[in-house]
């Protein structure tokens, strides 16, 4: 029941992930990925991940993805739809990259799946106490609290230098 | 096998129960809007119109059912659904009462589910009914639904955040996220001996907080901007007509049902009597109800006493006043429970 | 030129809240303010021989109708709603409507015709509820506008008494 679920899931979450490039309406776009957000959160929930999977929901589905509609909302990209010969003539131009990133992408996989007995057995031997709050809360505030600082760190700059470049073009633009 | 009944039963009786409440809101809503302005209110269906509900619901069965010329037609029909499903999914965390009864030596707690993240898991599937009011706005390719929806997105999004802090506050002091521990322990002890150790008294401004944000999260009085009559016609659902409007307007009814349950969950003992600690069931039942049907009443109080808040106002209060307010309360908390 | 000085807010003001509360405490009190409403239907309007409703036709108690239709009330009438057409009768009063009809949808129930009769046959009655189907059935002939003299008469009482006043003044000055 649960394995037939998972499979379900994840149909769903890769017929999602496709969805969002494959659509030509970027508000589809924003509901194919809202889509592979649930099947995701629902894969946390079968792996038991209760807390993970509600701030999957609560940050992308429920914040995130707002945005995403807001923005594309004001910027009124629902009326006119992207002509699909743009996109293929774009595709081809940046073949080498594409062909770059998948494969790459398809080596990170491989060598997970590799990986993935070795990986198990160690978690069997130790298993880490995440399933609770409490044994999260000790992961990330408490074992690995270094690395979850310099993230937000690292995104709290990302945020800055964005408010940055776009100050900077309108001021541009009002010169 | 019982068990599984009692879990049926309690689907049945809860998802009805809040159906209906949403009807007799309705209803609520206009008595007291009628009371407030010194007239009568409905009262021609049935006794002091009892029945107006009934008789709105086949009113709006039997309206023409209408979908605007350049309108996205899936999205138009998906957008009601997803602004009344959340409201309605979010009632299953929330402990209505103690135990019910004890079946195998398993226990029959007062909510559908009783769930270890239930305060993080009503916001987070509340914050999905924005949704519908975004594409419903967006569907109807109408210029008064788009800025209902867009003006609903930008408040939901920053009320919700000032509302997750003031329940982080009250999760940092209970030390556990499932409603119905958070009921207990304000049923637990007392406070100076007298008074019930409800959070309201503990956390007075993190209660002011929560309430005004209930406002916003419901998009009501004084914070109505995804609807806003006198501007916007009649914002996200200008468009709309028949059963599909009368969707969003029991998602709306049903949202606020369900945040006035939150907000006696969290800030008024939930089912707790007071100087009553081993009430039975029933009446911890009718104790919620009645302690939510005051924050119904105080919606629908509120929505007829206070003129509408301008729309850069509201974005400055929810950046400038509340995300200040809410930060600073958890950062108090905190200190304090840490001393 | 005008300048209207912006009142400072005091603290309590600023802070929002305790006006809040204040205006929810007048919206409260009003709750249980006693209600005015009269129930239409079931309760209905209160008349007296002041009400100036639509007009009606005197009848007297031979069963004779008052009016000898000269067309005084045809004259007067600012929104042409009566038509009459008479003839002679062999009664000493020598002429009666034959037609006589007020379209209720253009009467403005002026009262114009109650002062122009001659004859006391017109009168504004208290009668002020007015619907049906169709426009024809709201032009109302003779028989519809019939009343015998005693549903009127205080109408008619009150109307002398006001003239009374008025001719009893003229003849002191």
């Amino acid at each position: 029941m649960a394995n037939l679920l998972f499979y379900l899931v994840s149909l769903g979450a890769v017929v999602g992930a496709l969805g969002v490039v494959a659509a030509r309406n970027p508000v589809v776009s924003v509901l194919s990925l809202l889509g592979t957000f649930f099947c995701l959160a629902t894969i946390y929930l079968l792996a038991g991940f209760e807390f993970l999977a509600a701030a999957q929901i609560l940050v992308y589905a429920g914040a995130i993805m707002v945005l995403f509609l807001f923005v594309i909302m004001l910027l009124n990209l629902g009326g006119q739809e992207r002509p699909l010969m743009d996109h293929t003539l774009a595709m081809s131009r940046r073949l080498p990259l594409v062909v770059l990133v998948g494969v790459a992408l398809a080596a990170v996989s491989f060598f997970a799946v590799a990986r993935s007995g070795e990986a198990q057995a160690a978690a069997e031997a130790a298993p880490l106490q995440v399933d609770t709050l409490g044994g999260l809360a000790q992961m990330v505030f408490g074992t690995y609290l270094l690395p979850f600082e310099l993230s937000s760190v690292l995104l709290l700059a990302a945020a800055i230098a964005v408010l940055v470049l776009a100050k900077r073009e309108r001021g541009e633009a009002g010169r | 096998m019982s068990l599984f009944l009692a879990q049926v039963l309690k689907v049945v009786v809860i998802f009805a129960g809040l159906v209906s409440a949403a009807g007799v809101s309705t209803l609520a809503e206009r008595k007291v809007s009628a009371w407030i302005q010194l007239r009568l209110g409905p009262n021609r269906v049935g006794p002091f119109g009892v029945l107006q509900p009934l008789a709105d619901g086949i009113k709006f069965f039997f309206k023409e059912e209408f979908i605007p010329q350049g309108a996205t037609r899936w999205l138009f029909l998906l957008a009601p659904m997803l602004a009344a499903i959340p409201a309605m999914m979010t009632v299953a965390v929330i402990p209505f009462t103690g135990v019910i009864a004890t079946v195998d030596g398993t226990p029959i707690y007062g909510s559908i589910a009783d769930i270890d993240i239930g305060a993080i898991y009503v916001m987070a599937i509340s914050g999905l009914g924005v949704y519908g009011i975004i594409l419903g706005g967006w569907a109807s390719n109408s210029k008064y639904s788009l800025l209902g929806g867009l003006r609903a997105s930008a408040q939901m999004i920053s009320y919700e955040l000032s509302m997750i802090l003031v329940i982080l506050s009250i999760v940092a002091m209970s030390g556990t996220m499932n409603l119905r521990e958070i009921t207990d322990q304000q049923n637990a002890n007392s406070l100076l001996g007298f008074l019930p150790a409800w959070n309201v008294f503990y956390q007075p401004l993190g209660f002011v907080l929560f309430v005004i944000c209930t406002f916003a999260e419901t998009n009501r009085h004084p914070f109505d901007f995804a609807e806003c009559e006198s501007e916007l016609v009649g914002g996200f659902h200008t468009e709309y007509s028949s059963m599909k409007f009368a969707l969003f307007f029991i998602g709306e009814y049903c949202a606020m049902i369900v945040m006035s349950c939150l907000t006696t969950t969290l800030f008024l003992g939930g089912a707790a009597v007071p100087f009553w600690a081993e009430a039975p069931w029933f009446v911890g039942l009718a104790a919620f109800v009645v302690k939510a049907a005051f924050f119904m009443f105080l919606f629908i109080w509120v929505r007829w006493s206070l003129p509408r808040f301008r729309y850069d106002q509201l974005m400055a209060l929810g950046w400038k006043v509340f995300l200040p307010l809410a930060l600073a309360n958890v950062f108090v908390t905190g200190l304090v429970l840490s001393l | 030129m005008v300048i209207v000085k912006r009142k400072e807010l005091t603290l309590a003001e600023r802070l929002y809240l305790p006006e809040i509360l204040r205006g929810l405490s007048i919206t409260l009190r009003k709750m249980f303010v006693k209600r005015a409403t009269r129930q239409y239907p079931e309760e209905p309007l209160v008349t007296t021989e002041v009400t100036r409703g639509q007009p009606r036709l005197a009848v007297n108690t031979d069963g004779t109708v008052r009016c000898v239709s000269c067309g005084m009330c045809e004259a007067a009438c600012p929104a042409y709603a009566i038509t009459i057409d008479g003839h002679e009768t062999e009664r000493p009063i020598e002429r009666e409507p034959e037609r006589f009809e007020i379209d209720m949808l253009r009467c403005i129930l002026c009262g114009f015709c109650e002062e122009a009769c001659p004859k006391e046959a017109i009168w504004m009655s208290d009668e002020l509820e007015l619907a049906d189907y169709t426009r024809g059935a709201l032009v109302y002939d003779l028989e519809k506008l019939k009343r015998p003299v005693s549903a009127l008469q205080p109408r008619i009482d009150y109307i002398k008494k006001i003239n009374d006043r008025w001719r009893t003044s003229s003849s002191t000055s």
